[in-house]
């Protein structure tokens, strides 16, 4: 038996030749492509990853700011336009330590987890309490933990009602009110629903969670304890209304599988009396020519007789990465991007809601953005989700039994005890010990 | 009957390739006038920044890497297996072959952890290390059939000539087995060229992506911001290579599973 | 003694790597899933004496992942199996042309899952989407495929099938290639009918490898990741959400690596009693009957 040399009998497999093949054909172009790049005195970079719907809005101001020449570069990464799935991005890059970005567009459900793994620089070396000061008091909220500041907010929408003019000449004073509304309007046929909301299984929900129980003077955390206190006969009370809604058809049953753009073509298209949004939602009613363009109201949530209501903060702000090579400049970009200009431009184009209280008093901008003056009035009574690092885990078990609950699963006050059983299981299991949880390192 | 059946496994890939070539307001209305067809969508594709040729290129250099570090490991170990005798034998076997079936993914919060301690992460060749790992159970499976088809009075002549182990693998066992490494080398190309979980949470530098993750990276947005027409072009792109690859090595991969599986 | 010995030492640097991977984790699981490691802890182990192991029991959002992930699994195994034996059956027949097509049938199995998945995006697209666009024609309106839980379910298992029909075809291919030619022509002779011959010759020949593959795509089923991640996200409402998404999420999305770790080796227990139930219930029934037959 003669003794073949092992390559010579290897060669004569096609194997090894399609092999070699598919190398060449990926390797050489990959090294033929690849131009010489102009070295030049550059700018500092300042790489910045945001949601591509934000990206996009601030991308004129951007291009502006890269070419007035002040030594930096901004380069907006464009994520991915759902929230969850940015924040994995990030995530995914932070944990193994080295992050391809300065700065992230944080979310103000997002800040404590990640300040809790501690990838975020405090901000107070350069932004002192004064400058806080001069926003409304609802865009200071969710910036701050313990001693600290980690973000700079860039909007501050809340949650909001949306009515229909056309069909009342008010809008609801409470939680009363709207179901009263609601029915006698579906009663005289005017229109086929009454509330619109979001129910479905999402971040939306526990949105919607986080107004009812302040509505009906409940809450979803107690600071004080660090722990959640949804068995609260209040918080029962909010869960049974929205349960109610749905037996009593004043929200269709729908509702437990709407998001937030559901609930808004359904309402834009004339099917219901009122809709719960954030202030995007606006804009894409009046811009189209919609058989309700021109006869909506907005204004604040509503709470039940006698409590105050409030929206759901939803404000975006800049953070700055521990390990940035670049902080002075990093802050730089942050100090330009949060400031009044941008917040103009994109109150103008985009219906953000700015955190500035002076633009509040443009007039100009007064005229030009009518949702302004009661976007300032949300900002006074605003409803903060809770500020715990588990708050994800917290949120993800409440929308799941909310939602349970919308479709005929459990009772109201089944379904509050078991979420609060649920969440202290939670805060045991990562926290290690009921005491040590939640509080702020 | 054939026709059905190859419609089926290529028409969803068919369909790619024709919104891969349409212009994209052509994706969303049917164009009334002008010619709906370009290559557009491949020009950008491939000046994107990094240019797809970097993410084909991470592949092929994870999938070779991998593909020689798994023969180099699998070659020994299937010898010794075959050797070997006993429960030993018989409780590595079970083992590898639960490893073989093992699901990937719920290994790589573990893997993440040794990738963070060690600095293995963002680095396309250590990446290749638990891919080998991933691979070896079917590769020492298959190999160590293709030894166990070996008359073993060739390799006893071996040794009275006096060929140490080394020489009589060179020499003697491995140009026998050719067929078989071939086969073994395809499947382990193909496991890492398309292994997903742990390049996933290995690479989050944006030039060091391999190919799936690219990919999915491009539609990890939501449903309305997805470039259809250039993702498409990508996929297209992604898959050529692996065309060529089966379209070769197709009688490769059969018979090495054949021999795999009955011994198996 | 020396040959067992040399035979170790040959074996010794894959069977270190081979630990390092696969044993070293569910280790590293056993002892994480009895510590808090989240963000409450600085990402470092504090034990927390079991609580993990008592919120997985009362986590609904677990026991509903592993009904979902278990109704994939033997769904989309008993279709493969069921599409795998006919194509294998066709693919081992002499046609014209046989290597082309089979290297052509054996491509969605080769190409990267995400890549289709995205692929099967842009097909169930509502409104743009070929499917959509076919019921337009056709004077319908354009359906959300993947934003109701019943259709997209549909269709993750539809493109699990797809993918990877061909590659227990290509083992049930290579089994139907051990089973001797004139056994067939014998039986053939004796007037069986096809149907017949597949019943009394091929199935009974073929189990070992039926139940191979079972097992094989059972176990890799059971731990479905990346098709149902970038396919449906596993959603709409967590409807197709499987246990090792679930168990991502916990690590990468809630960075609580303590109760990730007890879903995953909670993951990793449930299927060995699943593996086990399928491999007891296949030696009591077939293949105790088919290794009596003479082969």
């Amino acid at each position: 038996m003669a003794a073949r040399p092992f390559f010579t009998s290897l060669r004569r497999q096609p194997v090894v030749v399609g092999l070699l093949v598919v190398l060449l054909l990926v390797l050489l172009p990959a090294f033929g492509l690849k131009g010489i790049q102009a070295i030049a005195a550059e700018p500092v970079p300042i790489r910045v990853l945001m949601p591509a719907p934000l990206a996009d809005a601030v991308a004129g101001p951007v291009a502006r700011f890269n070419a007035s020449g002040s030594g930096v570069a901004v380069q907006v990464i464009r994520g991915p336009l759902d929230t969850e799935t940015i924040s994995d991005l990030a995530i995914s890059s932070l944990l193994l330590g080295e992050a391809p970005f300065d700065l992230l567009l944080v979310d103000v459900s997002w800040l404590a987890k990640y300040v809790a793994a501690g990838w975020f620089l405090p901000l107070e070396r350069w932004f002192g309490p004064e400058i806080l000061a001069a926003m409304e008091p609802g865009a200071r909220l969710g910036n701050g933990l313990g001693d600290h500041l980690w973000r700079m907010p860039l909007t501050g929408d809340t949650g909001l009602l949306y009515w229909r003019s056309d069909l009342m000449d008010r809008p609801p004073r409470d939680t009363a009110e709207l179901v009263a509304i609601s029915r006698d309007l579906q009663r005289r046929g005017r229109v086929r629903w009454g509330y619109l909301w979001q129910g479905r299984q999402y971040e939306g929900l526990s949105c919607v969670m986080v107004e009812m129980l302040q509505a009906f003077g409940a809450r979803w955390w107690d600071d004080a304890t660090a722990t959640t206190v949804l068995d609260s006969p209040g918080a029962v009370a909010a869960a049974s209304w929205l349960d109610a809604l749905l037996r009593d058809g004043v929200s269709p049953k729908a509702v437990a599988n709407f998001a937030e753009n559901d609930a808004l073509q359904s309402f834009a298209a004339g099917e219901a009396a009122f809709l719960r949004n954030w202030p995007y939602a606006w804009r894409e009613i009046e811009k189209g020519e919609g058989p309700v363009t021109g006869k909506v109201g907005v204004t604040t949530m509503v709470g039940a007789p006698g409590e105050q209501g409030g929206g759901t903060l939803g404000t975006w702000g800049l953070s700055l990465i521990k390990g940035s090579p670049h902080p002075e400049e990093a802050v730089a970009v942050i100090r330009w991007l949060t400031g009044p200009v941008v917040q103009r431009q994109l109150a103008l184009e985009q219906g953000y809601a700015p955190t500035w209280s002076r633009l509040y008093d443009d007039p100009e901008l007064q005229r030009r953005a009518p949702l302004l003056a009661v976007q300032r009035q949300a900002l006074q009574h605003p409803q903060l989700r809770p500020l715990t690092p588990a708050y994800a885990q917290l949120s993800d078990l409440l929308a799941r039994q909310v939602n349970g609950m919308l479709t005929g699963q459990d009772g109201p006050g089944q379904t509050m005890a078991t979420a609060q059983r649920q969440s202290q299981q939670v805060l045991r299991s990562v926290a290690g010990t009921p005491d040590r949880a939640p509080r702020i390192p | 009957m054939r026709l059905l059946v190859l419609l089926w496994s290529l028409g969803p890939l068919l369909w790619q390739l024709r919104t891969s070539l349409l212009r994209p307001e052509a994706l969303v209305a049917p164009l009334l006038e002008g010619n709906p067809w370009t290559l557009a969508n491949y020009q950008l594709v491939l000046s994107g920044d990094p240019p797809f040729w970097r993410y084909l290129g991470n592949s092929t250099l994870v999938g070779l890497a991998t593909t020689l570090l798994t023969l180099l490991l699998a070659v020994p170990c299937a010898y010794g297996l075959q050797k070997l005798r006993g429960p030993l034998r018989w409780g590595v076997g079970l083992a590898l072959v639960g490893a073989a079936m093992f699901p990937t993914v719920l290994l790589f919060l573990a893997l993440l952890e040794i990738a963070r301690s060690f600095g293995l992460a963002n680095n396309l060749l250590t990446l290749s290390l638990p891919y080998t790992a991933l691979s070896l159970p079917l590769a020492v499976l298959l190999l160590r059939a293709a030894f166990a088809d070996l008359p073993g009075e060739l390799e006893d002549a071996a040794r009275l000539e006096g060929l140490d182990l080394g020489q009589r693998l060179q020499h003697v066992l491995l140009p026998l087995l050719a067929p078989a490494l071939a086969s073994t080398a395809i499947l382990v190309f193909l496991a890492s060229w398309n292994e997903y979980a742990i390049a996933l949470t290995w690479i989050s530098r944006n030039d060091l992506l391999t190919l799936p993750i690219a990919i999915a990276r491009i539609g990890g947005g939501s449903v309305f911001t997805i470039p259809y027409g250039a993702f498409a072009a990508a996929t297209v792109l992604g898959s050529l290579p692996l065309l060529l690859l089966v379209l070769l090595a197709q009688r490769s991969i059969v018979s090495g599973l054949t021999r795999g599986a009955v011994k198996g | 003694m020396r040959t067992r010995t040399s035979s170790l030492l040959l074996m010794l640097p894959a069977l270190v790597l081979l630990a390092t991977v696969f044993l070293y984790p569910l280790l590293r699981y056993g002892w994480l899933s009895l510590q808090a490691s989240s963000v409450l802890t600085g990402l470092l182990p504090v034990p927390n004496g079991g609580a993990n192991w008592l919120r997985l029991l009362d986590d609904a959002r677990f026991w509903t992942d592993a009904g979902q992930t278990l109704r994939f699994a033997l769904c989309s195994v008993a279709l493969e199996l069921v599409g795998g034996l006919a194509l294998a059956l066709l693919l081992h027949r002499p046609l014209r042309g046989r290597g082309p097509l089979r290297a052509l049938t054996l491509l969605p199995w080769a190409l990267p899952t995400t890549v289709m998945a995205l692929g099967w995006r842009w097909i169930l697209n509502d409104p743009h989407g070929p499917i959509n666009g076919a019921i337009r024609s056709l004077g319908g309106t354009s359906y959300g495929f993947l934003s109701t839980p019943a259709t997209t379910w549909f269709f993750v298992v539809l493109a699990d099938v797809w993918k990877t029909m061909p590659f227990v075809a290509l083992l049930l291919l290579a089994g139907l290639q051990t089973i001797p030619a004139d056994l067939e022509e014998a039986l053939r002779l004796e007037g069986a009918s096809r149907v017949q011959i597949l019943r009394r010759l091929t199935l009974p020949l073929l189990l070992p490898y039926l139940s191979l593959a079972l097992l094989f795509r059972l176990a890799q089923s059971l731990g479905v990741f990346d098709l149902i991640q970038v396919l449906s996200g596993g959603g709409p409402a967590g409807t197709t959400e499987s246990l090792a998404l679930y168990a991502y999420l916990n690590a990468m999305r809630f960075l609580d690596f303590g109760y990730a770790s007890t879903v995953m080796l909670a993951t990793f227990l449930l299927l060995v009693v699943a593996l086990g139930g399928g491999w007891l219930l296949l030696r009591r029934g077939g293949i105790a009957r088919a290794t009596e037959r003479p082969a």
